[in-house]
């Protein structure tokens, strides 16, 4: 409580908006997200460029997709955003067990998309035969999913670490609080992302003819 | 601090209600997906999954990351990434005849 404490007092000694009005971390933060569009965007179109160029051998990921199973994986990470918004929530009402309860909850959603991604490439390798080097299509398929899933690994850390703190102090401070608000930022972007590759790479893909 | 972002958030209640109808919109997405498979909508398959998405991309930024709620500093730069990388990969997949092939 007394590290609470010293920490509030820090944050009004070194207040953090300059002249935008808006919090220095969380403006790089969204500043950060902006960037990150022309990442995936490299990704999306590196996909669309091969996805149905025929004339490589090997299985092409849009032949062998699961739409059943990955619409539910899409469903959990939709979720794990409502969850998240929660513990969002829950933290500006200073509901200390909401907060910790919805964060372990969106990094358990965050982990079972994880699962799920980890299980269909087995089944794409083990059953299919399809690779990282089979054809350019399974190259970029893979780099493309594996960097989004990067991405939610890396957020299911940031969500742990979160709730390991909040547990350990009895709550989060005000500028845990806004970090808090960072990851929460950085976890519904990851979600966005999914929504466009869900659409674009899993519903609108069409085998090579 | 009394910025906009403390006076307009939405309750939870909303949250949940904004969470079912994106679970809606997905099955949506989902059933569309398998019409076309049977019936082939054509084009219109295409546009239809494309504004389903951008739907549900719009009502979690501006809902679930607050984004309408925020400064509009914050809705420039957010937006202003979105739309530069959009422009970028349309022109470059155009040139390269990816989109023209997808739409043919």
């Amino acid at each position: 409580m007394t590290e609470l404490t010293h920490e509030a007092s820090l944050e009004h000694a070194h207040p953090e908006h300059e002249g935008t009005g808006v919090e220095n971390r969380k403006l790089g933060m969204w500043l950060f997200l902006s960037s990150e569009f022309l990442f995936f965007g490299a990704l999306i179109s590196n996909y669309l460029l091969y996805s149905n160029r025929a004339g490589f051998p090997g299985v092409y990921p849009s032949e062998i997709y699961d739409i059943p199973f990955t619409s539910v994986s899409s469903f959990v990470l939709l979720m794990s955003s409502l969850t998240m918004v929660l513990a969002h929530n829950a933290q500006t009402r200073q509901d200390v067990n909401g907060t910790r309860t919805w964060l372990f909850a969106t990094a358990a959603l965050g982990s079972i998309f994880l699962g799920g991604q980890v299980f269909e490439f087995t089944e794409f390798i083990v059953n299919f035969d399809m690779k990282l080097s089979t054809n350019p299509a399974a190259s970029a398929f893979y780099v493309l999913t594996g960097f989004h899933g990067t991405h939610v690994a890396i957020g299911v850390i940031m969500l742990l670490s979160l709730w390991g703190i909040s547990r350990r102090r009895g709550g989060l401070s005000d500028r845990q609080g806004l970090n808090l608000e960072l990851v929460g930022l950085y976890w519904h972007f990851v979600d966005i992302i999914w929504i466009v590759i869900f659409t674009v790479v899993y519903l609108l893909s069409v085998p090579p003819v | 601090m009394s910025t906009p972002e403390h006076i307009h958030h939405p309750s939870p209640a909303q949250y949940w209600k904004i969470a079912v109808v994106l679970a809606v919109l997905t099955a949506v997405e989902v059933a569309i997906y398998y019409i076309h498979r049977d019936f082939d909508l054509g084009h219109f398959n295409t546009v239809l999954l494309l504004l389903l998405a951008a739907l549900k991309f719009v009502i979690v930024i501006g809902w679930y990351m607050h984004l309408r709620f925020e400064r509009s500093t914050l809705s420039r730069f957010f937006t202003g990434g979105f739309i530069l990388a959009s422009a970028l990969y349309t022109i470059v997949l155009t040139a390269l005849g990816v989109i023209a092939i997808r739409g043919g």
